[in-house]
C-alpha cells in the first residue's frame, strides 16, 4: 500500500511527465559539463578555462570592494592619493632635507612618490590578499568559483588605486616642470610586470596565510624590511658596487627603478629589469601551482 | 535514458587529529617538522591522525527532471554530499560527472554585503551564485517584485528587516536558471506566508523539468516535493527509493530505540 502510494507520488506531476523528461535527456550534452575529481586525479593543474568563464565574477568582486570602501570612508577615493602623498611629505622632510639623500637629479618629492607608487601597489595588495581567503570564507564555503579569483580581485582593486594615484603623479610632474620623454613608452609594460610580481607574491600569501595564520603577521614585518631593500626612497647607486648583483635579485629593485626611469627619462638599468622579469615569472608560476595544490586542504579548514 | 548526474564511489575523509583541532600555527608546523624525524630516530611511533569518513562510497545516478530529497540525522553527511556535488569541497575518493549547469544554494543571500544597497546586492549575489550580468539585468524587475522591496532598492541592506532580507535573498536564488539545482534547508526560514511562497516557487521550479536536490529535516515538505528520497546515515547512502517508503522507514527507526 505504502509502496503504491510512493510510486504514484514519483510518477505524478511534481517530477515532470515522462515526455518532458525524455525531451530533456535528448538535450543533454555528450560530454559532462562538470567533472568532479579528487585533487590527485587531476594533478592540481589550474583551470584557466574555468577562470576565464568566471571573469564577470572577478569584475563584481573588484566592484564590490571599491564600492564598499567608498561608502565606508568619509574621504573615500581621496585616501588612494593621500596615502602616497603624505608618505612622500614625510620622506621628503626626513630623507631629503635632513639626511640629504640624493635623488638622481629629479626633485625628491617626485623621486619618492614615483617609487611609492609601485611599492604601495605591491605592499598593499600583498597585505590584503594575505587576508583575502579568510575574509571571504563565508562565500568560499558556500559557492563554487575558481578560488584564484579572490587574490586576483584584490590585486585588481589595488591596480585601480595605482592608476588613480598615478594621475596625481602626472599633475606633480606638471607642477615641477618635469616632462616624460619617449622612455614613457615602457611604462605600461613595467606596470604589467609590477602587476604580475604582485600577483605572484599575493596569490602565494593568500593561501599560505589561510593555512598558517601567522604568515600574516610575519608578512607585515617582512614588508617593512622589503621596502628598505628596494630603491623606493633612495637611489640604487647608494648600494656598494659589490653588493649590487645581490641587490638586483630583489625583484622589486629593478622594477621600481625601471618605472622611475621610464617616467623621468633616466637611463634604464637593463640588468635589474631583466632579473626582475625572470624572477617575477618564476614566482608567478610557482605560486599559482602552490595555490592549486593547497586550495583543497585550505578550504577544508576555513 | 541517460542520467544527468553520475556519482561513483564518492568518499570524503576529514582529519580530526590533534594537529588540526585548531588551525595550526606556523610555530606548531615548524615544531612538528623538527619533532617528527627526531621521534622516529628515537623509535617513537608518530601518533596517527584521527580520521573520520564524512562520506563513504556513495554511488547513484540521477535522471533529468528528478526531484530528490536527502534526509538523515545531523552530521550524517548530507551537507558534505551536497558540498561535493556543488564543488565547494573536493572528494577524497571517487568521481562525479554532471551533464548540465548547476546552481547551488547552500544558503541564500551568499555574499550579501551589509553596506551595499538592495540593487547592488542583487547584482553581487546573482553573480556569486552563477548568473551572468545580462541575465540578472533581464530578471531584475521580476526579482524586485518577488521580494517586495521596491521602495528600499537604494537602501543599504543593513537597514533591512530580517524579513525583507530573506525575501530579497530568496528572490535572487529563485531566479537562477540552471538544469540542476542544489538546495540546503533554505526553506527553513521566514514566516508561514513566506514559506508558502517559497514552496510554491519550488514546485514551479520542479515542474519545469529541472533536476533538484533538496536537503532538509522537514519530512513533510520532502514528501510533498520529492519523488525520490535518499536516506544518509554515518556517511553512507542507506536507502534510495520512493519518498513515501524511505520517509516511513526513517521514521520507524526512531519509534523503538
Amino acid at each position: 500500500m505504502i509502496k503504491e502510494q510512493a510510486n504514484m507520488v514519483s510518477s505524478s506531476g511534481l517530477t515532470g511527465t515522462a515526455l518532458e523528461r525524455a525531451a530533456l535527456s535528448t538535450a543533454l550534452p555528450e560530454e559532462p559539463l562538470i567533472k568532479i575529481r579528487t585533487g590527485r586525479d587531476d594533478g592540481c593543474r589550474p583551470n584557466f578555462k574555468d577562470l576565464w568563464a568566471h571573469r564577470e565574477l572577478l569584475y563584481f568582486f573588484i566592484w564590490r570592494d571599491l564600492k564598499v570602501r567608498y561608502k565606508q570612508t568619509v574621504l573615500g577615493a581621496a585616501w588612494v592619493i593621500l596615502q602616497p602623498l603624505l608618505t612622500t611629505i614625510v620622506f621628503t622632510v626626513f630623507m631629503s632635507r635632513l639626511a640629504r639623500v640624493p635623488s638622481d637629479g629629479v626633485p625628491y618629492p617626485l623621486f619618492s612618490y614615483s617609487g611609492l607608487l609601485p611599492w604601495l601597489l605591491f605592499s598593499n595588495a600583498v597585505q590584503s590578499s594575505s587576508q583575502s581567503l579568510i575574509a571571504n570564507s563565508y562565500i568560499i564555503t558556500k559557492v563554487y568559483f575558481p578560488r584564484l579569483i579572490i587574490p586576483l580581485a584584490v590585486v585588481g582593486v589595488r591596480l585601480v588605486d595605482f592608476f588613480v594615484s598615478a594621475l596625481m603623479l602626472f599633475m606633480m610632474m606638471l607642477y615641477y616642470g618635469v616632462h616624460p620623454g619617449r622612455h614613457l613608452l615602457l611604462f605600461p609594460l613595467l606596470v604589467v610586470q609590477a602587476m604580475l610580481l604582485t600577483l605572484g607574491v599575493g596569490i602565494w600569501s593568500s593561501v599560505m596565510t589561510a593555512r598558517y595564520r601567522d604568515i600574516g603577521s610575519l608578512l607585515t614585518v617582512l614588508l617593512q624590511l622589503w621596502m628598505f631593500a628596494s630603491p623606493v626612497i633612495y637611489p640604487s647607486r647608494l648600494v656598494p658596487e659589490r653588493w649590487r648583483l645581490l641587490y638586483w635579485c630583489n625583484p622589486l629593485a629593478g622594477l621600481v627603478e625601471g618605472i622611475r626611469s621610464s617616467l623621468f627619462g633616466l637611463e634604464f638599468n637593463w640588468t635589474g629589469i631583466a632579473i626582475s622579469a625572470v624572477i617575477t615569472l618564476a614566482l608567478l608560476a610557482y605560486s599559482v601551482r602552490a595555490f592549486c595544490r593547497m586550495e583543497e586542504k585550505v578550504i577544508d579548514i576555513l | 535514458m541517460r542520467p544527468i548526474i553520475q556519482v561513483r564511489g564518492l568518499s570524503k575523509r576529514y582529519r580530526i587529529g590533534k594537529t588540526l583541532v585548531a588551525i595550526p600555527t606556523l610555530r606548531e608546523a615548524l615544531a612538528n617538522a623538527l619533532k617528527k624525524p627526531l621521534e622516529r630516530l628515537r623509535g617513537i611511533e608518530p601518533e596517527p591522525d584521527e580520521m573520520i569518513w564524512a562520506l563513504r562510497d556513495v554511488s547513484f545516478e540521477v535522471q533529468p527532471g528528478e526531484v530528490i530529497g536527502v534526509i538523515g540525522r545531523n552530521g550524517a553527511g548530507k551537507s558534505t554530499l551536497l558540498k561535493i556535488l556543488s564543488r565547494v569541497i573536493r572528494p577524497t575518493v571517487g568521481e562525479v560527472d554532471i551533464y548540465g549547469r548547476i546552481g547551488s544554494l547552500l544558503e541564500i543571500g551568499t555574499g550579501f554585503h551589509p553596506d551595499l544597497s538592495g540593487r547592488e546586492n542583487i547584482y553581487l549575489n546573482g553573480a556569486i551564485i552563477g548568473m551572468r550580468r545580462v541575465e540578472i539585468k533581464k530578471k531584475f524587475d521580476e526579482i524586485v517584485a518577488f521580494a517586495e522591496v521596491e521602495r528600499f532598492l537604494e537602501t543599504p541592506i543593513k537597514y533591512y528587516s530580517s524579513g525583507m532580507y530573506l525575501r530579497l535573498a530568496f528572490a535572487v536564488a529563485a531566479h537562477l536558471e540552471s538544469e540542476i539545482i542544489f538546495l540546503d534547508e533554505v526553506l527553513a526560514v521566514g514566516d508561514e506566508a513566506f514559506r508558502q511562497k517559497c514552496l510554491w516557487k519550488m514546485k514551479e521550479v520542479s515542474r519545469a523539468g529541472r533536476t533538484v536536490f533538496f536537503v532538509s529535516h522537514d519530512l513533510l515538505t520532502v514528501q510533498k516535493l520529492c519523488g525520490r528520497v535518499f536516506l544518509i546515515e554515518s556517511g553512507q547512502l542507506l536507502k534510495d527509493g520512493p519518498a513515501e517508503a524511505v520517509v516511513t522507514n526513517y521514521l520507524k527507526s526512531f519509534s523503538h530505540p
